[in-house]
C-alpha cells in the first residue's frame, strides 16, 4: 500500500528535487542529424518494435555503441524517428561496425519529439530498451541492454508499448 | 486536560476500551499465540480465487427496515506465491469485497483487482514486484510506479448519472483503478489527464458534503492537489511544495482548508522497499500544514511534538478560526515498519497502539493535542458533517491481545463518553462505515456497518449496529461461507 513514485527516478540521497533522470537518459537530441554514419562496414541491424497499442506518432530511437553513450555521455552511433502506423514498426541500419551495442527508444505518441513526463518526472509515454531489458527502478543497466552485432544481418525485436 | 478526559472516560460506557499503551502492551504480550485459543493468522491468510456472489446466513438479530445498499471494501487478499511472497501486509493484491443488503438479506462477493502487478506476479509464480515493504525479485518489470500498484487500500464509488456504477480502487502512490460496481470486473487504470498519468492519488480523498472531491498525491517533498467533481471529472491538479518529505497516508480538510499532517517519518532515499527509504526522526516533531483551498499558495504551518498516525477524522473550523480534527496517533511508526511485516509470518510483538486524540490549531499559531486513553483506528464520521462541527468519532477499538482490533466504538468529544462493544479475541473487527437513517435527525441517527473475521467460526461476518447504541451489540449479524482476509477501508452506496 504505498507510495512509490520516486522509486523510479535515479535521485540523489537528499534533498528531493522534482527533476527525474528519465528525460536526460532517454530524450533524443532533436537537433542531431538523423541516420547512420556512412561507414563501409559489413554489418546490418534490423530492429522491429512490436506490441504497439496506439498506432500513431513515432518511435524515437537511439543506437549506442558504448556504455558512455548509453548513459548520455557520448554521442549515439545512430538516431532515428520511425513513423508508427500499425502494430509493428521496423527499421534497418546498414554499414555498422561489428561490436557491442544497445538501443533505447520511446513511443512519441503526440509527436512532440520529447519523452513526456508527468510533473513528478515519471514517463507518460511508452519506452523500451534492447533485449527487452527492464530496470527495477529506472532504466536497465548497460549490461542488461547490450547485445552483439556481428558481420551480416542482425535482428532485435523489442516490445514498445 | 488528559486527566480530565480520562476521568470522563472512566465514567463512560466503555471501561473495556480504556487502555494505556503500557496496559495494552502488557495484555498483548500475555495473550499472544495459543493462549488466545484462536488463530488470528486467518485474518492474514491468502484468498486464492474470486468469490462468486453468495447469500450470507443471518446468525443473530433482524436486519433493520430501511437498510439497503452495497458496502464495498478493499484490502490486500493474496500474499504468498510458490517462488516468493510479499514482505508486508500492505503489499498483498487488492481484493474488492461487495456486501449487498436488500430486503433484510445480505450477499457477499469478492474479486481481485486485475492490476499489472498481480498479472506479473501470477506469471512468475512468485511475488516479483516490489512494494511498500517487499523487495523486487528476479524477473521484475517496472516501467512506472503503476506497475507496482497493488490497488489495495480503499475504494471510492463514483456516482454517475444513474448512481454508483463505477468504483475506483485506490492505492496511494499511483493511479486509481476503475472497476465495474456490478460485477467487480477491472476496467483499467484511470488517467485523469494524459500529462498526469501515473501521478500518485492517496487512498483517502475528502468529499465535501454535496460538493467536490479533494485529494493529494505525495512524492518526496512535493504533492499534487487533486480537485474532482462528484462524477470523477478533473477540475484541477496543482503541484505544491511540502516542508518535509514525510510519509503521508491521509490528510484532512475543513470547508475552506486542506490540513496536511507532516510527521517525522521522513524519506531520505527513493528506494524499494519504499518504507526502507524512511527514517523516524522524532526530534523534528510533527508539522501541520494548513492550506487555503481557494489559494493553494496561502498556507500556515503549526508544530506539535512528534507522533505517527495513519488516519484522521474530518476537520472543522469554528467561527473564531480555530481548526479541530481527530487523529489516531501512535508514539512511533513501528506497526508500519515492523508489525505489519510480522503478522504475515504469524508473529506479533506488540507495537504502540493508536490512541484517539484531538488536535486543535488556534488562530494565534498555537497547536495542541489532547490524547484520550482510547485505543482507536479507522476513524469515520457522518459524511454529511465532513468539514462541519461535530461531536462524534466512529472508530475500531481493541482491548489488548494480538494485532488489529476487536471492537467498535463511538466517542463523544463533548462529554468524553465512549459507547463501545467488544467482540472479544475471536473476532478481528474491521472499519465501520456509517449509514444515516432516511430522514436522520442528527449525528449518529443511523447504523454502523462493520465486518469481522470470526476466527472461531472461520468465516467473514457483517454486523449492523445502531450508531446511537453501540454498547447494545449488533442489531443483526450475517455470516458468509468463507473467511476473507481482513480488509482496510470501505464505502457504502445506498440503494
Amino acid at each position: 500500500m504505498t507510495p512509490l513514485p520516486d522509486r523510479l527516478s535515479l535521485r540523489p540521497r537528499r534533498p528531493f528535487k522534482s527533476t527525474a533522470a528519465w528525460p536526460l537518459i532517454l530524450a533524443l537530441a532533436a537537433a542531431s542529424a538523423l541516420g547512420a554514419a556512412p561507414f563501409a562496414n559489413a554489418a546490418a541491424l534490423t530492429i522491429t518494435f512490436q506490441g504497439v497499442k496506439t498506432p500513431s506518432g513515432a518511435v524515437m530511437l537511439a543506437l549506442v555503441g558504448s556504455s558512455e553513450a548509453y548513459g548520455g555521455k557520448a554521442a549515439p552511433v545512430a538516431q532515428s524517428r520511425l513513423d508508427v502506423t500499425g502494430a509493428t514498426a521496423t527499421i534497418t541500419f546498414q554499414d555498422l561496425k561489428p561490436g557491442t551495442y544497445a538501443v533505447r527508444a520511446f513511443h512519441d505518441l503526440n509527436g512532440d519529439g520529447k519523452l513526456n513526463t508527468n510533473p513528478f518526472g515519471i514517463p507518460t509515454e511508452p519506452y523500451a530498451f534492447s533485449n527487452d531489458a527492464h530496470g527495477g527502478m529506472g532504466p536497465p543497466t548497460w549490461e542488461a541492454a547490450a547485445f552483439e552485432i556481428k558481420d551480416g544481418d542482425n535482428r532485435q525485436t523489442i516490445d514498445i508499448d | 486536560m488528559n486527566r480530565r478526559l480520562l476521568l470522563r472516560q472512566m465514567s463512560g460506557l466503555a471501561i473495556g476500551a480504556l487502555l494505556t499503551p503500557e496496559i495494552a502492551q502488557a495484555a498483548s504480550q500475555l495473550a499472544v499465540g495459543a493462549a488466545m485459543g484462536v488463530d488470528w493468522g486467518l485474518a492474514f491468510a491468502d484468498l486464492d480465487a474470486d468469490v462468486a456472489p453468495a447469500p450470507m446466513r443471518l446468525v443473530s438479530g433482524t436486519a433493520p427496515a430501511g437498510l439497503a445498499g452495497s458496502l464495498y471494501r478493499n484490502g490486500p487478499g493474496k500474499f504468498r506465491r510458490p517462488g516468493g511472497s510479499v514482505g508486508h501486509w500492505f503489499d498483498g493484491d487488492g481484493l474488492m469485497r461487495a456486501f449487498r443488503i436488500k430486503g433484510g438479506e445480505a450477499t457477499l462477493a469478492a474479486r481481485f483487482i486485475d492490476t499489472p502487478k498481480r498479472r506479473a506476479d501470477i506469471a512468475a509464480s512468485a511475488v516479483v514486484t516490489p512494494g511498500f515493504g517487499t523487495r523486487a525479485r528476479s524477473g521484475v518489470r517496472v516501467g512506472t510506479n503503476d506497475d507496482t500498484n497493488a490497488a489495495n487500500i480503499s475504494v471510492m464509488p463514483i456516482l454517475s448519472g444513474s448512481g454508483g456504477s463505477e468504483l475506483w480502487a485506490l492505492w496511494e502512490a499511483g493511479s486509481p483503478t476503475v472497476m465495474d460496481a456490478g460485477d467487480l470486473s477491472t476496467k483499467g487504470m484511470k488517467t485523469l489527464r494524459p500529462d498526469l498519468a501515473h501521478m500518485p492519488f492517496l487512498a483517502h480523498p475528502h468529499r465535501e458534503p454535496n460538493g467536490d472531491i479533494w485529494n493529494l498525491g505525495v512524492m518526496g517533498d512535493k504533492a499534487v492537489v487533486w480537485r474532482l467533481a462528484t462524477d470523477g471529472a478533473l477540475i484541477s491538479a496543482d503541484v505544491i511544495d511540502l516542508p518535509t518529505a514525510s510519509y503521508v497516508h491521509d490528510f484532512t480538510a475543513t470547508q475552506r482548508h486542506l490540513v496536511v499532517i507532516l510527521q517525522p517519518l521522513i524519506q531520505d532515499t527513493a528506494t524499494l522497499p519504499y518504507i526502507d527509504g524512511f527514517t523516524w526522526r522524532p526530534k523534528e516533531g510533527t508539522r501541520i500544514l494548513v492550506i487555503d483551498k481557494a489559494d493553494l499558495g496561502s498556507r500556515r504551518i503549526y508544530e506539535l511534538p512528534a507522533f505517527f498516525a495513519f488516519h484522521y477524522g474530518a476537520a472543522w473550523a469554528e467561527p473564531g478560526g480555530t481548526i479541530r480534527f481527530d487523529a489516531c496517533v501512535s508514539t512511533d511508526p513501528s506497526f508500519a515498519t515492523r508489525g505489519a511485516r510480522e503478522v504475515l509470518k504469524g508473529e506479533w510483538t506488540p507495537t504502540p497502539p493508536p490512541v484517539l486524540s484531538l488536535i486543535t490549531l488556534s488562530p494565534d499559531g498555537q497547536a495542541k493535542m489532547e490524547r484520550t486513553e482510547v485505543v482507536a483506528e479507522f476513524p469515520r464520521v457522518d459524511p454529511q458533517l465532513a468539514g462541519w462541527p461535530r461531536a462524534h468519532t466512529i472508530h475500531a477499538t481493541a482491548d489488548g491481545g494480538g494485532p488489529l482490533f476487536h471492537g467498535l466504538a463511538t466517542h463523544n468529544w463533548k462529554t468524553g463518553a465512549s459507547d463501545s462493544f467488544n467482540f472479544g479475541q475471536a473476532h478481528m473487527v474491521e472499519e465501520a462505515v456509517y449509514v444515516p437513517r432516511l430522514g436522520a435527525r442528527g449525528e449518529l441517527d443511523g447504523w454502523l456497518l462493520a465486518p469481522s473475521v470470526n476466527l472461531a467460526a472461520k468465516a467473514t461476518e457483517l454486523h449492523v449496529f445502531d450508531a446511537l447504541h453501540v454498547a447494545n451489540g449488533p442489531l443483526c449479524s450475517w455470516r458468509a461461507e468463507v473467511a476473507l482476509p481482513v480488509s482496510l477501508h470501505g464505502a457504502l452506496v445506498v440503494s
